[in-house]
This record gives C-alpha cells, sequence and structure tokens, in this order.
C-alpha cells in the first residue's frame, strides 16, 4: 500500500491532472483506512508569516504535534503571494493528493473574483471550519451615538461615512448588507491598512469603522473606541455589552472563513481521518486559548456544512460586489 | 522624573546575559537582512517570528525590534559601495553614498553613515523616552486629508531630486505615477491593468523596481563603460591607511545635519504609514536646501549620506510610538511586530505601556543598547565590507545580480516581481544613458499611490468638498509648516550660498593646508 501512494505521488507530479484524479480514485477505494498517514503532510499557508492565517495553522500544527496526532512530519511552507493565489494555487496542482492541506481565509473566495485563478474555492475538499472572523461596527470613544439604533436613526438622517479596509473584502460586504437590512444608507470609505483607518477614526476625519476585535480591543477597553454592533454569533466580552446583528434581526450570514481544506479529489480515508482529528484539537485547551487570544467567534462546521458554508458567503460576496461594479 | 525611573527599570529588565545574547543575535540578523537587497526588515522579522513562539517576550521584543533598526543599519552599505539599496529606506543614501564610493571615499562614507545611523537610533529613542505620550496625539490628528497634504509635501522634493534636465526629470516622476496605478483600485475593487495576474493585484511594489534601476541599472551602465574588462579596484579606488576614517571636514560639514536628520526622521517616522523611506528623502532634499554647497549633491557630498541615515534611523525609532502608545502600526515591520504582541498574548493600545511597564520600557531600554552595538559592530565589520570593492567587477558583478534576483524573489515568492526587477534594471539603464531621474520615478511611484488614495478618501468624506482642508486642525498644521518652508528654504539658501561663497575660500585654504 506505502508502494502504491508514493507511486500516486509521483505520478501525479509527473503526469497531468485527469490521470491523477482516476488514480487517486483507485488508490483511495482500495486503501485500507489506518494507511493514512504514511507519508510526511505538506501544510502550505497561503500568506505570509505572522498574519492571521499563518497563526491558525501553526497554532494547529502546534497542537497536532504536542498531543501527537499525525504521526508523521507536518512540513509547514508559506507559499505567499498574490492574495492567497499562489499557495493555492500549489494545493491546486496536487489534485488527488491526501498530504496536502491548507488554512483558508476570505481570500479564498474573494481572489478567484478579482483574478484569473485556475482554481475556486469549491474545487477543494472541505475539511471543516473551525472559527469565523466576525466584525464589529465601531464609533469614536467621544461619538454622539453610543448605540446601534441611535447610529441607524441618524444614519436615515444623514448617511454617515464608514470606513473598511480594501472594497474586494468582508469589510465592504457585511456593513453593505447590515445597512440593506436595517434600512439605512452609508458612504463607505476604503482604507490599505488597519492603521490609517484607526488614526482616520480616531481623527474624527470618518464617522464609524468595521473592524476585527483582536485590533481594536486595546482602544475599546480605553474608551478611544465604542462598538455598536457585532457580526459574530456572540459578542467577544471584552467588546462589552454589545449586541449581535442576529439578535436584532438584521444578520447578514457571511463572515470570513477560518477552515481546513485539502487538495482536490483528495482519497476518502484523508478525509476521514482528518474530521476525527479535528474533533480531537478543538477539545485542547490550546485550541480555546487560541480562539479566546485572537478573540475568534468558534464555528465548527464539518464536510458538506462546511461547503454550504462556503457557498452562502460567495453569493452573499458576488451579489454586492456585481452591484457595486467591482467584478463583472 | 517618571520617565527617569521607569527607564531605570526598563534597563534593569533589559540588561539580563539572556537578553543581551538575544538583542546582539537580533542586531546581527538586522544588518544582514538590511545587506541582501530587497530582503527588508519586515521580511526579516515574519521569518523570524515562528522562532520566538515560547521564548520570553521581553527577550522575543527586544530581538526582533533590534533586526528592524539592524537593518538601517545594513542596508546602507550596498547603496555606497554597489550603487544598490539594501531596502527601500536606503535608496536616498544612493545619491551621495555611491559617488563617494566613486570617489575613493568608502571608508570615511562607510564610518560616516554608521555615526548618522547611530546619532538618528539613539535621537529617536530620546525623544520616545521623553515624547512618547505627547507624541501620541501628532498620530491621532492624522486622516485622509492630512495623509494627501504630507504626500504632496513629499512631492516637493521631486523638485529638488529632478536635477538639470527638468523635462526629462517630470517624464521620470510621470513614469512613477503611472505605475503606480497598477493594481486593484482601492475605492471600486476594480482591477487596474492586472491583466487577471493575481500577482498584479496588490499592485507594483517599489522594492524590486527600485533595486532594478538603481542596483542593476548600475551594473549595466559599468558594463557598458568596459569595467569588466580592467582588473581590481576599478570601480573605487580605496587606500586602507590614508582613506579609512572621516577628515575633520566631514564631521564639522555634517554636525547639524546629524540633528536636522534626526528631528525630521522622527517626526515624520511618528506618523503612521509616512515611515522610514518618505522621511529619507525628505531629510535629502531638505539638506539638499540648507546647504552651502547644493551643487555638489549627487556628486559625492558627505551631508547628502549623512542626512538621509540620520533620518531612516529615526524614522524607525519614531514609527514605534503609534505601535506603543495606540497599538496602531506605522509600517510594514512594525505590523508584523504588532503580530507578535498579539501572539504573545497581549493586548496593543492606549494602555499598553501602563499594563506592560516592564515590557514597554524593557523594549526601549534595549533600544539604547541595540544602537551601541550596531554602531560597533559596523565600525568593525567596515573593513570587511570595503574588500568588496576590491573584487574585479567581472566577478563581483554576477554575484550582485545573483543576490538581487534572489533577495527579490524571496521576499513575496513572485516570478512577476523578478521579471520587473530586470527590466526595471534595463529601463534604469537607459535612463542613466539619457539623463532621466530613476530616483524620481521612484518616488513618483511612492507618492502617486498614497496621494491618489488619500485624496478620494478624503472627497469621500467630504462629499467633494475641497475646504475639509481648512477645517481640520492637522491639515492646517502641515498648510502653514509647508507655507514657512517654501518661503524661508529659499531665503536661507540664498544667505547660506552668499556665505559659502566667503568660506570657500579659507575651506579649500584648510583643506590643501590638512592634506
Amino acid at each position: 500500500m506505502k508502494v502504491i501512494s508514493t507511486l500516486v505521488g509521483t505520478g501525479l507530479r509527473g503526469t497531468g491532472l485527469a490521470a491523477g484524479c482516476v488514480l487517486g480514485l483507485i488508490a483511495g477505494s482500495q486503501a485500507l483506512a489506518q494507511d493514512y498517514p504514511s507519508k510526511d503532510l505538506d501544510w502550505t499557508i497561503a500568506f505570509g508569516p505572522g498574519g492571521g492565517n499563518d497563526i491558525m495553522a501553526r497554532t494547529l500544527i502546534d497542537i497536532i504535534q504536542k498531543y501527537d496526532l499525525y504521526g508523521q512530519d507536518i512540513r509547514a511552507e508559506n507559499r505567499a503571494g498574490g492574495s492567497g493565489a499562489v499557495g493555492w494555487g500549489y494545493v491546486y496542482s496536487k489534485a488527488g493528493s491526501g498530504y496536502d492541506i491548507t488554512t483558508t481565509s476570505g481570500s479564498l473566495i474573494t481572489t478567484p473574483l478579482q483574478a484569473d485563478t485556475p482554481w475556486k474555492a469549491s474545487d477543494f475538499v472541505p475539511l471543516a471550519l473551525l472559527a469565523t472572523d466576525d466584525l464589529a461596527i465601531m464609533v469614536s470613544g467621544n461619538s454622539e451615538w453610543d448605540t446601534i439604533e441611535e447610529f441607524i436613526e441618524s444614519a436615515k438622517e444623514k448617511p454617515p461615512t464608514l470606513a473598511g479596509t480594501g472594497t474586494v473584502n468582508v469589510d465592504f460586504i457585511v456593513p453593505t448588507l447590515f445597512a440593506e437590512k436595517a434600512g439605512f444608507e452609508f458612504e463607505y470609505v476604503s482604507f490599505n491598512s488597519m492603521a490609517d483607518m484607526q488614526t482616520a477614526l480616531l481623527s474624527g476625519a470618518v464617522d464609524a469603522m468595521v473592524g476585527n476585535p483582536g485590533e481594536i480591543v486595546g482602544l475599546v477597553e480605553s474608551g478611544d473606541m465604542k462598538a455598536l454592533i457585532y457580526s459574530g454569533e456572540t459578542t467577544p466580552p471584552a467588546l462589552g455589552d454589545v449586541p449581535t446583528m442576529d439578535e436584532k434581526g438584521w444578520g447578514v450570514g457571511v463572515s470570513m472563513p477560518r477552515g481546513l481544506i485539502l487538495a482536490p479529489d483528495a482519497p476518502q480515508e484523508a478525509v476521514d481521518f482528518w474530521r476525527a482529528t479535528v474533533e480531537k484539537i478543538v477539545e485542547t485547551p490550546e485550541w480555546d486559548k487560541y480562539i479566546e487570544t485572537n478573540l475568534l467567534t468558534e464555528n465548527i462546521k464539518y464536510g458538506d456544512d462546511f461547503a454550504t458554508f462556503l457557498k452562502n458567503a460567495q453569493d452573499g460576496f458576488e451579489k454586492v460586489l456585481r452591484a457595486q461594479g467591482a467584478i463583472k | 522624573m517618571d520617565v527617569f525611573a521607569d527607564l531605570w527599570m526598563g534597563l534593569s529588565v533589559a540588561i539580563s546575559p539572556i537578553n543581551l545574547v538575544y538583542l546582539l543575535i537580533g542586531a546581527m540578523v538586522g544588518m544582514i537582512v538590511g545587506v541582501i537587497p530587497g530582503f527588508g526588515p519586515s521580511a526579516g522579522l515574519a521569518i523570524l517570528l515562528p522562532v520566538t513562539f515560547g521564548m520570553d517576550p521581553i527577550g522575543a521584543v527586544m530581538m526582533l525590534a533590534a533586526i528592524y533598526y539592524g537593518a538601517m543599519y545594513g542596508g546602507t552599505i550596498t547603496s555606497i559601495l554597489l550603487n544598490t539599496p539594501g531596502e527601500s529606506a536606503t535608496v536616498a543614501s544612493t545619491f551621495d553614498g555611491y559617488p563617494l564610493a566613486q570617489k575613493g571615499r568608502a571608508g570615511p562614507a562607510l564610518v560616516m553613515q554608521a555615526v548618522a545611523s547611530f546619532t538618528g537610533g539613539t535621537v529617536g529613542v530620546i525623544l520616545i523616552t521623553v515624547l512618547a505620550p505627547a507624541f501620541s496625539h501628532v498620530a491621532r490628528n492624522f486622516g485622509p486629508p492630512e495623509y494627501f497634504l504630507l504626500a504632496l509635501l513629499g512631492m516637493l522634493t521631486l523638485i529638488v531630486m529632478i536635477g538639470e534636465n527638468w523635462k526629462l526629470g517630470v517624464l521620470s516622476a510621470l513614469i512613477g505615477f503611472a505605475l503606480g496605478t497598477v493594481g486593484v483600485d482601492l475605492e471600486t475593487g476594480q482591477s487596474r491593468y492586472t491583466f487577471g495576474s493575481a500577482e498584479l493585484i496588490g499592485g507594483i511594489h517599489f522594492i524590486p523596481i527600485a533595486i532594478g534601476l538603481f542596483g542593476l541599472g548600475e551594473l549595466y551602465f559599468a558594463f557598458y563603460q568596459g569595467l569588466h574588462r580592467i582588473g581590481s579596484g576599478s570601480i573605487a579606488q580605496y587606500d586602507r591607511k590614508k582613506g579609512f576614517w572621516p577628515d575633520m571636514a566631514d564631521w564639522v560639514d555634517t554636525k547639524f545635519t546629524l540633528v536636522r536628520g534626526s528631528i525630521l526622521g522622527f517626526v515624520v517616522g511618528v506618523i503612521p504609514g509616512a515611515g522610514a523611506t518618505i522621511a529619507s528623502l525628505m531629510a535629502y532634499s531638505f539638506e539638499r536646501s540648507f546647504s552651502k554647497r547644493p551643487k555638489n549633491f549627487g556628486k559625492g557630498e558627505m551631508a547628502g549620506l549623512v542626512a538621509p541615515e540620520a533620518a531612516n534611523n529615526a524614522a524607525s525609532s519614531g514609527a514605534m510610538i503609534p505601535l506603543l502608545t495606540l497599538g496602531i502600526p506605522g509600517s510594514a515591520s512594525t505590523a508584523v511586530l504588532l503580530a507578535a504582541f498579539l501572539l504573545w498574548g497581549m493586548r496593543p493600545g492606549p494602555l499598553f505601556m501602563t499594563q506592560n511597564p516592564e515590557f514597554a520600557w524593557g523594549l526601549i531600554a534595549s533600544m539604547y543598547l541595540g544602537n551601541m552595538a550596531l554602531l560597533a559592530l559596523n565600525i568593525f565589520a567596515i573593513p570587511l565590507f570595503v574588500q568588496i570593492i576590491r573584487v574585479p567587477y567581472r566577478i563581483l558583478a554576477p554575484i550582485v545580480l545573483v543576490i538581487c534576483t534572489l533577495g527579490t524573489f524571496s521576499v513575496s515568492s513572485s516570478m512577476i516581481e523578478v521579471y520587473l526587477m530586470f527590466t526595471a534594471g534595463i529601463v534604469g539603464f537607459f535612463m542613466r544613458l539619457y539623463g532621466f531621474s530613476p530616483a524620481a520615478l521612484v518616488l513618483g511611484l511612492v507618492l502617486g499611490p498614497l496621494a491618489e488614495e488619500a485624496l478620494r478618501q478624503t472627497l469621500t468624506i467630504s462629499r467633494g468638498s475641497f475646504w475639509i482642508f481648512l477645517e481640520r486642525n492637522g491639515s492646517i498644521g502641515i498648510i502653514v509648516t509647508t507655507a514657512v518652508l517654501l518661503l524661508v528654504l529659499p531665503l536661507m539658501q540664498r544667505i547660506g550660498r552668499r556665505a559659502g561663497a566667503l568660506k570657500q575660500a579659507t575651506v579649500s585654504e584648510v583643506e590643501d593646508a590638512g592634506v
């Protein structure tokens, strides 16, 4: 069996995709569950070190190694470039392999919408969604608005300016869908980085902004900013007593997916193995600590549920971006 | 006196033997990262970040911060010796650093850059220590209108950089602006000139362009001149015994330059997003305006090297202020440091320094020590580095080519950036041949997108009204400063020149007598 899987591996690198898929299917159906894993794992991180995607991947690898959940070596490689196109393109080229895994972010959906990538999110084998990065609508600490209702009321009179990072991004999609449901309009001001956006809000240039709790919690604790509403399922306690969009009946159902995917047409034994492994990972105290320090929302969905989640997010993105004219 | 109690406490934390080892490792890695063209401090930091998992945060941050400011020391070495900026903030150092090396003054140039870097770094840390709370308000007043005005102020430096042939200079800057339009349009999200390539979504980075224009352009030009056929030591004559230490004139001429460069660099560095690159370019052109011999700039004037060097180091210290006092990173490198803080379970923000005094003050205290270590490292390493220019050009050139290529590729593993670098090299060669200004092109590429984005943000916020520039205190402050500079500088220049003309005679007498 070991020989076969090695052959599949080399065959894939040498020959084309179609042949690889067929071989992969044969190998998958023949192999016994306990044969996986028999090789080193190639873990692609599609972004540079230090970013949210990298931190999550390395945390997962630390947990897997600490509890010896994989049994073979794991090689983590940062294959950064082109907003994830390089790294995920690499994993895509490994179709049929059960040993090529990667972590997702919002770019898995947005990059194919923006550029001619050969792959799209639905090409990969979805293993599990682990958490979502959600957004809070923030105003300056000395702002006249204390609640989201006051904000919306005044927004109906005079549309406020709201800052976010980039346009082809959850930062634009989430408030747009939210405003549609809550019935107000706003002027979106797109920024290149979180830093420019925060100073713009603190300097009084914009009325509000959206941001990840992890990046703004320090400014909330010091009273320089106030959170009005949160897009995730439960508001992190550090943000204070802030309602969620769902609670108010204005849920948007789009957030940045932090999950695990395998190369296209990965064999079933690999999928089964990883499902069981993820179940163990999310029970560890280290995982709880990761969710807590990064202020993420734990949101675990396996296999098809994860695929549906990605599909919904993708539809939301496409709809808003098409209306905006950002994509054709 | 609180500040000194805090600093003393920080010093006692920083000075443990193991932390000092981390600091030295960081300083050395920083030097090396700085020397390799293309491989900037942010890439170096990012790659070493995973190593700090499980390290004591204070030792780890001392090491990472030392990489960050150490790169500013190392980056100049190749600027001076090979006309290839080691990283973006040392582009301005090529303008006079390389001509100095060509004149056989590589030794003094390297020593002066180490001294300037040390002065800039140390003035920066002193200002952090004393002024951190006050300067956090500067960062707090910067919204899009202020960024736009700042970019305009930066463009004034174009006037200085364009040089004698203004038509070609303006054309060069326009090419830079044009290249700056590539990438996703920030406001509408539409792709501009990306031709479906995912690698161009983020736009054209200016590091491969700068390496190509300056480094490779110089390389091709040297071949064009036939340097490869001549033996060793041909790029620059260098005499170890006579020409290593700077002479009195170098020190006397640049004593105020050091101070001006440091203060300007620090102030620009405090503003998030402006950073060391803009600080060094601005310092260069201001220094030229102040100079008694502006005509010598670009031909090997020591002040033209010292000003940007002091500025880029002071700016890298200044960028720590928004990071420590607001949790807002001012540059790509401080963004990686911010990620590290989060990774170690800290919460950057306005309360950061009060909640983690040992960590924050340990870091600040370590920067004093780090700058001293880097000065010593530099002075010792200079005789080694100077040997580079004794290597025959036919051997040196291929090595430089390979290092530039590797450095550029390693930053974002993008072949497109490598192609861009080579194309920029060919363009740079022809620009040199026909008298265009590569510096103006690079400045256009840096400032163009900044100005465009800030202006569009500003006008979205003001709903199309330009009065917003007169409604905000920050904007008014910048406008007033610019006006004063525009009025006062030419005046000072005129007075300076008149005084310079008088002095010129005496200076040349001194030089004759001294040598």
